[in-house]
């Protein structure tokens, strides 16, 4: 199989791949999943990917009689599976058919999630059109008779591996390596009635809730805490349940015991032999962790999707590892919340800092069972009652130095977490971050993200680090049902002036041509039409750039609010608070620190200046920014998604790479190359030759570095805190008067940032002195008067004097 | 004596005009009489097919190119 097609494959499970061109152009077809058939690809060695393949004719195939109601077809010599996404039962098996794709990763995920086999061949056999080919069936067959069969159980803080099947076990003993880090060395297994699902409740769903007023009016006493509340209402089922074991003879599943620091070596081993192992956490047979007091508040109830990616993950009463994908703004944080007791990993400290919010704000958890661990932030280590959460960057976890760090890192690697969540899980992959998973002991690991896709191939990594991808939901579906907002996107292409272009042309590096192309004057008149356009319409615009001059440059230019790497924590906040409730800042731009977990549910409206070349995955997530707004339910409101694009440069190819995401999601992107009225504008930027070559010349006085997206310390893609030099004493001649600022010269600032305006104006905070001065300014005023001067209120110096 | 030179007017967007420009420049003025505006030039007749084919060539070039400089 062609690299690309396993780099799509990357995409998910639910992204349907766009048509390609040798099917019936009138068909709307999608090529939901591409097979990757390794054992049945051999034979096909020509073919290099679904663009360049010829006119196949499959018009042979025997249709069944009422093929019209079945959306799937088998392509038999690829493997591809095609749903018509206009068939109406297409609505039906979509959950079936977003797991059912017969790639490896996915067939494993499949089965992880408890579809046998037989379920999966059977559904296929149902919605497809023409018969299954025999070879698709065998490979299906063989693949996930391995697939789920092993499981990696932690009961009671040991590790056990568990199967149903005897032989397999078996197997397993007999491998070298496996075979050693068994504990105990009988031969006998140990046997017992499977788990099962039913016993646990959901906490937010209406069956918690029907479960606790239950308990508390038989026991009159208040519910308390999530996982207590679960072990009694499993405990009350389960001595139910246990009679009806006893009659039935229930499943059985055989198991051995692991040492624990063996458990590693032992799920690569078996990943290395075909029998993936699925990790679950049997939390309720845990008595050596303690539970932890929280609980979500009672008037939260978790949204119908939520409670479906929760049931995947606890699907058989015990904690499954793995990734649960949701779009951005439709409750990430809501599910976390819900699963957690924990240790919750993020990529910035504002996302730290949002998680600590997030969970005061759903769950009636103490905030001083919080342990938030920053940069800033170490003093503490170590909780007030013997369990928390604790909230850190993957940073501080992976390469903290100093003391404090290390005394909180010290605690978190000796201690035993129930859960581990990594938030914005794809960063993961990325290899210092494999460490993480290595040194915390985490029962359980939850991945959140909202695009499990990266340029290179490292996501496959994440089965391994984490475990499959328990759910996916749709986007289109969710903003149906209003969970997110509705967008419109749009790709407005802005001609390069002519000096632009010709610099352009002569340019030689990446980073030149790349700032020529962002700061096109064209590009910042639309981006300035766009801003006075939404502006008016009354919506929040959040503006980004991933190129830190350009972002100063359109910023100052415009007199707008900024944010980037280095501005201070304070300022930021600063910004961030009054783009949220002043409604006099409507706009404020923000580099690539925005682009994942910063909050701002106001933002209705987002344009795109500059960003990183093809990345699918910044377009998505920034896409997610707007996702939330607040405003998603009023009557046909609409969120708008801007990408500014300079014509027949580089950046329009990268464009359409990265708009691929979006687009397998339901997105379309309307092109708009005039954007009406954009002349008549009043205070349009850069309409003269001459100051367009101002800027030009600007441009080109900027060196090779001006041009490199932006480096932000203190989150994922960089190196912790980079290292101040100090600066020394300088001697040099020069007059008084040059040091006074004199020599005629006056300080004007031309370019002034925004920021600063949003501060508080210096004045008297006390009263009485604000009394005193009032008082004052009345005297000077009459004073004046009786001089016959005439007194401008806008005038401040006047009044002073 | 007034010198008549044959040509052919060539109207085209400004960013395309560049382009020309810049093979014009390369090439040592072998192809443009006259830049007369944003979007035109006066092109010597006869390098017409030649400087057509070199616009493909550079087009080509300019716009896709360095694909794999994205590592995320």
């Amino acid at each position: 199989m062609s690299n690309k097609m396993t780099k799509r494959k990357a995409t998910g499970l639910d992204t349907p791949d766009s048509v390609n061109s040798d099917t019936d152009a009138s068909d709307i077809r999608q090529a939901v999943s591409h097979f990757s058939l390794e054992t049945y690809s051999k034979r096909r060695k020509t073919d290099d990917g679904p663009s360049t393949s010829e006119l196949r004719d499959f018009s042979s195939l025997p249709l069944k009689d009422d093929h019209v109601n079945r959306p799937l077809w088998i392509e038999p010599e690829k493997g591809r599976i095609i749903v018509e996404s206009f068939s109406r039962p297409s609505r039906g098996p979509k959950t079936f058919s977003s797991e059912l794709q017969s790639h490896n990763l996915v067939l494993f995920a499949a089965v992880s999630i408890g579809w046998t086999t037989s379920d999966i061949l059977h559904r296929l056999k149902f919605y497809c059109k023409t018969a299954v080919p025999q070879a698709i069936q065998d490979f299906i067959i063989v693949s996930t008779s391995s697939f789920g069969k092993v499981r990696l159980v932690l009961k009671h803080t040991k590790y056990y591996i568990e199967s149903s099947d005897e032989q397999v076990l078996q197997k397993l003993l007999r491998d070298e390596v496996i075979g050693a880090c068994r504990i105990d060395s009988s031969e006998e297994f140990t046997k017992e009635a499977a788990p099962k699902m039913g016993a646990l409740a959901i906490p937010g769903t209406k069956a918690a809730a029907g479960a606790r007023q239950a308990e508390v009016a038989v026991q009159e006493r208040p519910a308390e805490d999530e996982d207590d509340e679960v072990v009694r209402q499993e405990r009350e089922m389960l001595n139910a349940l246990r009679e009806d074991d006893e009659e039935e003879e229930m499943d059985q599943v055989h198991s051995f015991q692991i040492a624990p620091e063996n458990a590693q070596k032992v799920s690569k081993r078996c990943r290395e032999i075909n029998l993936p192992l699925t990790e679950e956490y049997d939390f309720r047979n845990d008595e050596a962790n303690a539970n932890l007091d929280i609980d979500l508040k009672p008037s939260v109830q978790i949204r119908p999707y939520q409670e479906q990616a929760l049931s995947k993950m606890f699907g058989n009463g015990r904690a499954r590892s793995g990734i649960i994908v949701l779009p951005c703004g439709a409750g990430k944080t809501l599910v976390g919340i819900t699963a957690a007791c924990t240790i919750v990993l993020c990529t910035s400290v504002m996302s730290v800092v949002q998680w600590r919010a997030e969970f005061l704000k759903w769950s009636n958890i103490d905030p001083s069972d919080i342990l938030v661990f920053t940069a800033d932030n170490k003093q503490q280590s170590h909780f007030n009652k013997n369990t928390g959460v604790v909230i850190a960057t993957y940073n501080m976890i992976t390469q903290s130095r100093s003391h404090d760090a290390m005394k909180i890192l010290d605690f978190i690697t000796k201690r035993e977490w129930g859960l581990m969540l990594l938030d914005e899980v794809h960063v993961v992959p990325a290899e210092m971050f494999k460490k993480v998973t290595y040194s915390v002991a985490s029962h359980c690991k939850l991945g959140l993200t909202a695009t499990l896709l990266r340029e290179d191939n490292k996501i496959e990594d994440l089965n391994f680090l984490i475990g499959p991808k328990l759910y996916e939901a749709n986007w289109q579906e969710l903003s149906q049902q209003g969970h997110i907002a509705r967008v419109q996107c749009a790709e407005v292409w802005c001609p390069m002036t002519p000096e632009f272009y010709t610099e352009y042309l002569r340019a030689n590096t990446v980073n030149k041509r790349g700032l020529l192309f962002t700061m096109n004057p064209r590009k910042f008149q639309a981006c300035q039409f766009l801003i006075n356009f939404h502006e008016q319409r009354g919506d929040k615009v959040i503006v980004f750039s991933d190129n830190v001059y350009a972002l100063k440059a359109y910023a100052l230019k415009m007199k707008r609010p900024f944010i980037y790497g280095g501005t201070p924590q304070n300022e930021r906040q600063q910004v961030l608070d009054n783009f949220q409730f002043n409604p006099a800042t409507n706009t404020v731009f923000l580099s690539k620190i925005g682009d994942t977990s910063l909050d701002l549910p106001e933002a209705t409206c987002l344009i795109q200046i500059s960003s990183h070349f093809g990345s699918r995955r910044q377009e998505a997530q920034r896409l997610g920014r707007i996702l939330r707004a607040k405003r998603r339910n009023d009557e046909g409101f609409n969120a708008f998604f801007y990408s500014l694009v300079s014509k027949d440069t580089n950046e329009m190819y990268y464009a359409t790479k990265r708009q691929a995401f979006l687009v397998d999601q339901g997105y379309a992107f309307k092109v708009i190359t005039h954007l009406q009225g954009i002349e008549k504008m009043p205070e349009l930027a850069y309409t003269t030759p001459e100051e367009r070559r101002e800027l030009l010349q600007d441009v080109l006085l900027q060196n090779e570095t001006a041009g490199e997206a932006e480096v932000i310390s203190e989150d994922l893609f960089s190196e912790y805190g980079a290292r101040k030099t100090k600066k020394g004493a300088r001697r040099t001649a020069g007059t008084l008067s040059e040091l006074s600022g004199g020599q005629d010269m006056a300080y004007i600032e031309y370019n002034k940032s925004s920021n600063k305006g949003l501060k508080k104006k210096k004045g008297y905070q006390n009263s009485f002195m604000k009394g005193l001065a009032r008082k004052a300014d009345r005297v000077a005023a009459a004073k004046r008067e009786n001089e016959g001067v005439y007194w401008c209120p806008g005038l401040k110096d006047n009044r002073d004097a | 004596m007034v010198k008549a030179l044959k040509g052919v007017l060539v109207q085209c967007d400004p960013s395309i005009k560049a382009i020309l420009l810049k093979i014009d420049a390369d090439s040592g003025n072998e192809y443009i009489i006259e830049d007369l505006d944003e979007g035109t030039l006066f092109v010597k007749e006869s390098k017409v097919a030649s400087l057509k084919e070199k616009l493909k060539v550079t087009l080509k070039e300019t716009v896709r190119e360095n694909t794999d400089s994205d590592s995320e």
